[in-house]
């Protein structure tokens, strides 16, 4: 038995058809103009995956932007202690000429001048701020690491400036970066295990070229210190010139060399953790496009044939309707 | 001797009434092809007893109108009603979680609670690089800000959606109690023409109607009495219209059965029941509908499927015990921000600077050197008191006795230096002191983020990271919407073909109409010719004269 088709069963089943046409061509248009396939938690069985795999992005993003701070923070560290090996070398060159016997504490005293201005450009290095704040002092850096102080003799004048690292709380805490989800790397290095030695070195160059020994000889100078008695104690200055020298070997080959090294070995991990983020990045995105994006190419060839279908349902609807018996009788 | 003229003529009239009545019936199907509710009608013809003659011949005594029959398949009607009753119960949930959807967008421009965890958790790992930084404090608090801004709005959304839920459910009881008491309206009519020989087509066209509207609103059965009225009852046994009486169903906060501590909602008002008055008018005596109600169909089973409901038995119904989607989906929210409250107030304390002082000493510090609160950084508004052991920790949530803290999130302070990334730098001695260049403590915030911790509230446990707390949120939304899709479209479906089915018996199709006028045109033209030919006959017997 054919089924009867009524009125109001034929009206619903096109309305049907094209309110569901309809839907199509929205749909395929919205994914068109947000670049969308999925927007909403309910349109995917992924959604808890392509909410972690934002996640992930968002955390990535993150990483790289704190991976290029403190490429650049170290970078910069780097330039600074190249900057202070320049200062050891000129003025192991200047003790070098000094330490000759053939000149006397005259000349001597004269070559002193440039040291302390060597001394004071170190000092300058060891309190160089980035970004505002002071990098070489550790966790307490809103304050300059080396403070001025001041030697017994003589009373004035650059041989009777010191400068000595303060020892505030915090100084001894270095930063620590979460770099990645498994690296944490220290960007910042405490001042005093840098330049100490090398400060002193220059100190005691300059003192005893300008004719003053210092307390202790050898270690950290206590500043005290008299004044050398000529012609007496002629070899003691020049001996106490070549200690110096001595002194600022040993600064740059244990203290500036080793953490250049170290500063180098840390930017390469930074660079070994970027490239490994990229790699996350264009997976995760390739993950999330895959899940998430809409295929433009795809969506606008749906688009084409669901207005083809929209089309086509308002003729025929439009026909079916329109036919009647009562046209006929 | 039988008068054979008369008879011709008797039957000839006989097939003009009957054919007018067909003709007229074709009009009344037609008038109402639009007609909600209508059922198409058939005349049935039947032909007239009358006596045999002398001879023992019979002739026949023309036709007469037998009665008028709608077209309705009972099966068919029942099983429309129990598929929209389903179908409206399916819509009703996905229209509600198609709200809910929005909230957990995957569209990473709009702020969600969880994009905010993450831009909160990266801002305070940016700052522990440069943590003097007023400016990466400022970009933390307003990250801090955004979180408890989304959270307390998605919030807040869940708990409207809840009470949206509530009053709708009000809504539609009441429309249930009018329907029904409109159907008893129509049994007593319907039994009374009954009885009286008519045929009531139009007032079970009627009660048809609104037995579907009354499907489309709550789950039962019928029963169809012999005298022609239709009882109602629920699917528990509990009768809605027996007769020409209706029963009503009624929401109340205040039950004869003593109900102990009422359920809560989720914006802290209370949770209303439904109940069935089961006393012949001494005094009150209800019995609670809400728990069966919510398992069955309709809209108001949708609704309170959505809404939720707690057993009144429990102890301390907390709003977060009810079941239902939008509490589920709101526990889990709310379980992020109790674990805000906690678990991240308590790291950003610090260890405990001395074991000996009783209470936890914070070792944490900002730029003005001042330790945080118990509540140091994520805040709830409350007048109380908030540390109520006062142990320095934040407490267990459920010792305020607040109903929710995801509304109350706040953070702590406004100013960028209070932001404590500091730890004590001088652990050894009596007072705590803090370089402002230390990160120490927010990178601890900041390693929060990977770390596994326990997020509770109600029913729902888990135990992991924020994100992880977050993407169960999502895939749980996920799964509720894309499950109450499919029961829509499925019951949609299933909806569209009863419907069919039961418009191709009871529908009117104006082609078969038009095409059975023309029939019953041409009959009444034979019908009448019979006449003219009855008269012919006596014209020439009357000329023999």
């Amino acid at each position: 038995m054919t089924t009867r088709i009524p009125q109001s069963y034929a009206a619903r089943l096109m309305l049907g058809q094209v309110i569901k046409n309809r839907a199509d061509v929205n749909k395929y248009s919205q994914e068109i103009s947000t670049g969308l396939k999925v927007q909403n938690p309910g349109e995917t069985r992924d959604a808890g995956t392509i909410s972690q795999f934002q996640e992930m992005l968002g955390r990535i993003e993150g990483y790289s932007k704190r991976i290029t701070s403190s490429t650049s923070m170290l970078t910069f560290q780097d330039d600074l202690l190249a900057q202070s090996t320049d200062i050891i070398a000129r003025a192991k060159e200047v003790a070098a000429q000094a330490s000759n016997d053939s000149n006397g504490p005259t000349i001597r005293s004269q070559m002193a001048a440039e040291v302390f201005q060597l001394r004071d450009q170190m000092v300058t290095i060891a309190n160089t701020t980035y970004q505002g704040r002071y990098i070489f002092g550790g966790t307490d850096d809103d304050d300059p690491p080396y403070d001025a102080a001041t030697y017994t003799a003589p009373a004035i004048g650059a041989a009777s400036q010191r400068y000595v690292f303060d020892a505030e709380a915090g100084t001894d805490v270095q930063k620590n970066v979460q770099v990645t989800d498994d690296l944490s790397l220290t960007v910042t290095t405490q001042g005093n295990t840098l330049f100490d030695t090398t400060i002193q070195a220059l100190e005691r160059l300059g003192r005893s070229l300008e004719g003053y020994q210092t307390t202790l000889a050898a270690g950290v100078p206590t500043g005290a210190g008299v004044a050398y008695t000529f012609p007496t104690d002629f070899s003691l200055q020049s001996a106490d010139i070549r200690a110096a020298m001595d002194q600022l070997d040993v600064g740059r080959q244990q203290q500036i060399m080793p953490e250049r090294v170290s500063i180098g070995a840390r930017i390469k991990r930074l660079e070994t953790a970027e490239s490994l983020l990229k790699l996350n990045k264009t997976s995760a995105e390739d993950v999330l496009a895959q899940m998430q994006n809409a295929d433009v190419v795809e969506s606008a060839s749906n688009l084409t044939q669901a207005q083809t279908a929209f089309e086509a349902s308002l003729q025929v609807t439009l026909r079916a309707l329109n036919l009647s018996i009562l046209d006929y009788i | 001797m039988t008068n054979y003229t008369s008879k011709i003529i008797g039957n000839a009239v006989s097939g003009i009434r009957s054919q007018q009545a067909m003709i007229a019936n074709v009009g009344n199907n037609i008038a109402n092809v639009n007609t909600p509710g209508y059922s198409r009608r058939t005349v049935n013809l039947e032909s007239r007893a009358g006596a045999a003659n002398g001879t023992g011949l019979n002739i026949g005594n023309g036709v007469q109108v037998g009665s008028i029959q709608r077209n309705v398949d009972q099966y068919l009607e029942r099983q429309t009603r129990d598929v929209a009753a389903e179908a409206k119960s399916a819509e009703t949930v996905s229209s509600f979680l198609e709200r809910v959807d929005h909230l957990f967008s995957l569209n990473t421009e709009q702020q969600t609670v969880g994009n905010s965890l993450t831009s909160f958790f990266v801002a305070a790992n940016d700052l522990s690089l440069n943590p003097a930084s007023i400016e990466l404090r400022q970009a933390l608090l307003e990250k801090g800000e955004d979180l408890v801004g989304s959270i307390s709005n998605t919030y807040n959304e869940l708990a409207n959606l809840q009470d949206e839920a509530g009053e709708r459910i009000d809504a539609e009881i009441s429309t249930v109690n009018s329907i029904t008491t409109q159907i008893a309206g129509l049994n007593a009519r319907i039994a009374g023409q009954e009885v009286s020989g008519g045929g009531a087509n139009d007032e079970k066209d009627k009660r048809a109607l609104l037995l579907k509207q009354l499907s489309e609103k709550i789950s039962f059965s019928t029963i169809e009495n012999s005298d022609g009225s239709i009882s109602v009852a629920l699917e528990n046994g509990f009768t809605l219209v027996s007769g020409s009486t209706a029963r009503n169903l009624s929401t109340t906060t205040t039950p004869s059965f003593g109900s102990g501590t009422l359920p809560q909602s989720l914006s802290g008002g209370v949770l209303s029941y439904i109940v069935y008055d089961y006393s012949n008018g001494a005094g009150t005596q209800q019995v609670d509908f809400t728990n069966f109600l919510k398992d069955q169909n309709g809209t108001i089973g949708g609704l309170l499927k959505v809404r939720g409901y707690v057993d009144p038995a429990l102890a301390t119904p907390s709003a977060f015990q009810a079941d239902g989607h939008l509490v589920e989906i709101a526990s889990r929210i709310e379980a992020i921000t109790r674990t805000l409250l906690t678990s991240v107030n308590q790291t950003y304390l610090g260890p405990d600077r001395s074991a000996i002082t009783a209470g936890h000493q914070p070792s944490s510090g900002d730029l003005n050197g001042a330790v945080p609160s118990t509540y140091g950084l994520f805040d709830f508004t409350f007048g109380g008191v908030k540390d109520t052991d006062v142990d320095g920790f934040p407490d267990d949530y459920g010792t305020h006795n607040l109903g929710n803290y995801s509304s109350l999130l706040t953070m702590a302070f406004t100013d960028p230096r209070r932001v404590a990334a500091a730890r004590d730098a001088t652990p050894l001695l009596a007072t705590p002191s803090f370089a402002p260049g230390d990160g120490r403590n927010i990178a601890a915030i900041a390693g929060l983020r990977s770390q596994s911790l326990t997020f509770t509230a109600g029913t729902f446990s888990l135990t992991g990271t924020f994100d992880e707390a977050y993407q169960e949120t999502v895939t749980t939304v996920s799964n509720k919407q894309s499950r109450a899709d499919l029961d829509q479209s499925v019951s949609e479906a299933k909806l569209v073909s009863i419907e069919n089915q039961r418009e191709a018996v009871s529908g009117v199709s104006l082609e078969e109409e038009f095409t059975s006028l023309i029939g019953f045109q041409k009959s009444f033209e034979a019908s009448a010719r019979m006449v003219r030919t009855a008269q012919e006959l006596l014209d020439t017997i009357l000329q023999l004269i």
